[in-house]
């Protein structure tokens, strides 16, 4: 990058990257702005319109890099946001394009640069993946291609991103005149092909072997999971012992009160609560981030593609939908890549059905909480086979009656696998991660507050008094003070009781009665509605402010053990496995993300998706948890 | 296409059809006197595996189908 005088009246210059799918135009860009976006190996990948600038030679290149297209003719969402932008009716008309060629396979993509030709703009050529083309035994002239071409021709190595200032040397300094669409086209003789099976075919002798390819697949899939639950797990255990040692340290400082409560039970149980799932996030974007990068995502879904055909699905929809076990909302934009509006809409429509990172610390407090590790382990998997259960019967409801018909394609590049590049990997981790505490911070730390004062309030002085007194006639000394102790939980209970947050979930309580849920647990259920994070930090105000403080000592059980021992009305346990079962299969079906249902309004252009989606999810979950509490105990289970 | 056997050469004859789907399979490279290679199949035949210009190229049989080819010597 250089910088001319700050005098010199800057020149702009609207550049458009276009090129073919998955020929490399993300990491151009990268190379070519330094912007950290995510250059992945799989075709459809760049989902919006993602735009960077830097100066060279006193001149801004605002630079676009547009979804993939195939040709100037649309047949999906995101080739019609492209092509919109290149005709000018979105936005402002590109001063110059920017077309990326993969040299891998040059044939198409020359006849590609001869239709670009048609629109009548200034061209430069970055040619990419010349090193694939050689190993996968199509070595390229470069000089030769460059010479031929007519066009200003520049040679990008994608990872290592030589070339990338000559480029942007020849974007700042082209003549801006349209070039010729009436030029003859190029051809290329491809060299003889070296008779040597390439580095991809071997492997995907293995990886697409009819039998062993869906067993690879099926090992990758549950590698994901153990990666999730196994790595992050010491993580969490950390992130909470570090939460129960800031709230007792803080703890002490405080005034025992209304602000020592708020920082404790409000602020730092909410901020550790939403912390805990940084870990699975990341490592969950991380995962799926390399596999995509080396290939093997368009495997996957050549290789699922008759399957998920045949409940009305595309084999394409297997991206969305293993992005959704992350969380929705990306998985929700990656459904552009989805030739078909109907299978699309199906895809939309079921993708919240995955069980995301954010129904995770719901599925694993209550787990450790009412089960034994050998349960937990497969009362989680068969929790996650619920939400794909379902989503395959929705989709298959919904293909047959408001999406019936419609002609879908799989044509797709199956590209050579690649190494996925480390410091690729991390900053999209970190992006991703950096959002998701963007809205911890925000949403999940005010609701958190929220809750707090509603189930701190009011505070009757009445009961103040009336323990008081008991206390003081508690006998002094060791004794008393166990005495001492339990009232003072009794207190903390007894003001609980009778906040507005007990009112409130004591009035909607009747209508999760038949699920066994008790005023707490519906509290729980309501908070969550506008994020489904919130239930977590909100089960631990509720079920924290009641607890006898003996188990205060053992922070990284914390909020399970104050579920196991929280007494109802009559003494009994408040909840038990049943019940605890019922409440996950109600996480694991209901719409309870308002981010969520956003986004597929955006990606609907409007209300009756998202309103569907939120309806049929919320009414399947509230029907399930009746259905598991109902039978159980007609089979004999729960107290 | 969609009966080529794996390891023959083929040269594409024509595609049928004048929608959109025979626009991308053309615009992907299946212009007559293309030369393909079929590599092999997914589970249950569908979808299909190509080579053509040196890329890999996965067509479902529904697709293939429109496509008419000769065999070539290898």
């Amino acid at each position: 990058m250089t910088s001319s005088a700050p005098a010199t009246p800057r020149v702009a210059r609207r550049i458009a990257l276009v090129g073919r799918a998955n020929s490399g135009k993300t990491s151009v860009l990268m190379h070519l702005t330094g912007s950290l976006q995510r250059p992945v190996n799989f075709p459809g990948s760049s989902v919006e319109c993602i735009e960077s600038s830097v100066v060279e030679a006193g001149v801004t290149l605002n630079v676009v890099d547009l979804p993939g297209i195939g040709s100037l003719q649309a047949t999906s969402r995101d080739e019609e946001l492209a092509l919109e932008v290149l005709h000018g009716r979105s936005g402002q008309r590109p001063d110059l394009l920017c077309v990326v060629l993969d040299a891998s396979k040059l044939a198409v993509e020359l006849a590609f640069l001869q239709s670009v030709r048609a629109l009548g703009l200034p061209i430069v050529v970055a040619l990419t993946k010349i090193d694939v083309a050689t190993a996968e035994g199509f070595p390229i002239d470069a000089p030769r291609l460059q010479q031929a071409l007519g066009l200003p021709a520049v040679v990008v190595h994608g990872v290592r991103g030589t070339g990338a200032p000559e480029l942007r040397r020849t974007l700042a300094t082209a003549a801006l005149v349209p070039a010729n669409a009436n030029a003859a086209a190029v051809a290329v003789a491809p060299a003889a092909r070296t008779l040597r099976a390439s580095r991809t075919d071997r492997i995907d002798r293995w990886l697409l072997h009819p039998l062993l390819g869906p067993v690879a697949l099926l090992g990758v899939v549950l590698g994901m999971f153990q990666l999730v639950f196994v790595v992050a797990d010491p993580f969490l255990g950390w992130i909470e012992a570090a939460q129960g040692f800031v709230s007792d340290h803080v703890g002490g400082w405080l005034p025992d009160g209304a602000w020592r409560s708020f920082v404790v039970d409000g602020v730092i149980n909410g901020v550790g609560s939403s912390l805990v799932f940084v870990p699975q996030i990341a490592l969950l974007i991380a995962f799926v981030t390399v596999i995509e990068a080396t290939g093997y995502m368009a495997r996957a879904v050549f290789l699922l593609d008759r399957m998920l055909r045949c409940v009305g699905l595309s084999g394409k929809s297997f991206v969305p939908l293993a992005s959704s076990f992350a969380c929705a909302i990306p998985g929700i934009v990656a459904s552009r890549i989805l030739g078909d509006e109907r299978d699309r809409l199906a895809t939309i429509a079921v993708a919240p059905l995955m069980s995301c990172s954010a129904r995770l610390p719901v599925y694993v407090v209550l787990l450790a909480a009412f089960f034994p590790p050998h349960q937990a382990g497969l009362l989680l998997f068969l929790l996650y086979l619920l939400g794909i259960v379902v989503a395959v019967l929705v989709a298959l409801v919904l293909r047959r009656t408001v999406l019936r018909g419609g002609t879908s394609m799989l044509l797709m590049e199956l590209p050579a696998y690649q190494r996925p590049r480390c410091r690729l990997v991390f900053a999209h981790t970190l992006f991703a991660v950096k959002s998701f505490l963007r809205t911890a911070g925000t949403v999940i730390l005010v609701a958190t507050m929220v809750v707090w004062a509603l189930g701190y309030f009011p505070r009757p002085a009445a009961i103040h008094e009336q323990f008081e007194a008991q206390r003081t006639a508690a006998p002094a000394g060791t004794e008393g003070d166990a005495t001492r102790a339990q009232l003072d939980a009794a207190e903390a209970a007894a003001y609980l009781e009778q906040s507005w947050l007990a009112t409130a979930g004591k009035a909607v309580q009747p209508v999760f009665a038949p699920a066994g849920f008790d005023w707490r647990m519906t509290v729980g259920v309501l908070a969550a509605f506008p994020a489904r994070e919130l239930v977590v930090p909100t089960l631990g105000t509720l079920y924290s402010l009641g607890e006898v403080e003996a188990s205060a000592d053992e922070p990284d059980v914390r909020l399970s053990t104050a579920l196991r021992e929280q007494k109802g009305a009559d003494g009994k346990p408040a909840l038990d496995g049943l019940i605890a079962l019922a409440v996950m299969v109600f996480f694991a079906l209901c719409s309870q993300c308002a981010g969520t249902l956003a986004a597929i309004r955006r990606e609907t252009n409007g209300w009756k998706w998202p309103v569907f989606t939120f309806v049929y999810m919320t009414v399947l979950a509230w029907l399930a948890a009746v259905a598991v509490y109902q039978i159980g105990r007609l089979c004999g289970y729960g107290g | 296409m969609s009966a080529a056997r794996t390891g023959c050469r083929y040269a594409v004859v024509a595609v049928h059809g004048d929608d959109a789907i025979a626009q991308r399979l053309t615009a992907g490279g299946l212009w007559p006197g293309a030369q393909i290679e079929r590599l092999g199949q997914a589970p249950f035949g569908d979808p299909m595996l190509f080579r053509l210009h040196g890329y890999r190229l996965a067509l479902r049989k529904s697709e293939a189908q429109r496509v008419q080819i000769v065999e070539v010597a290898s």
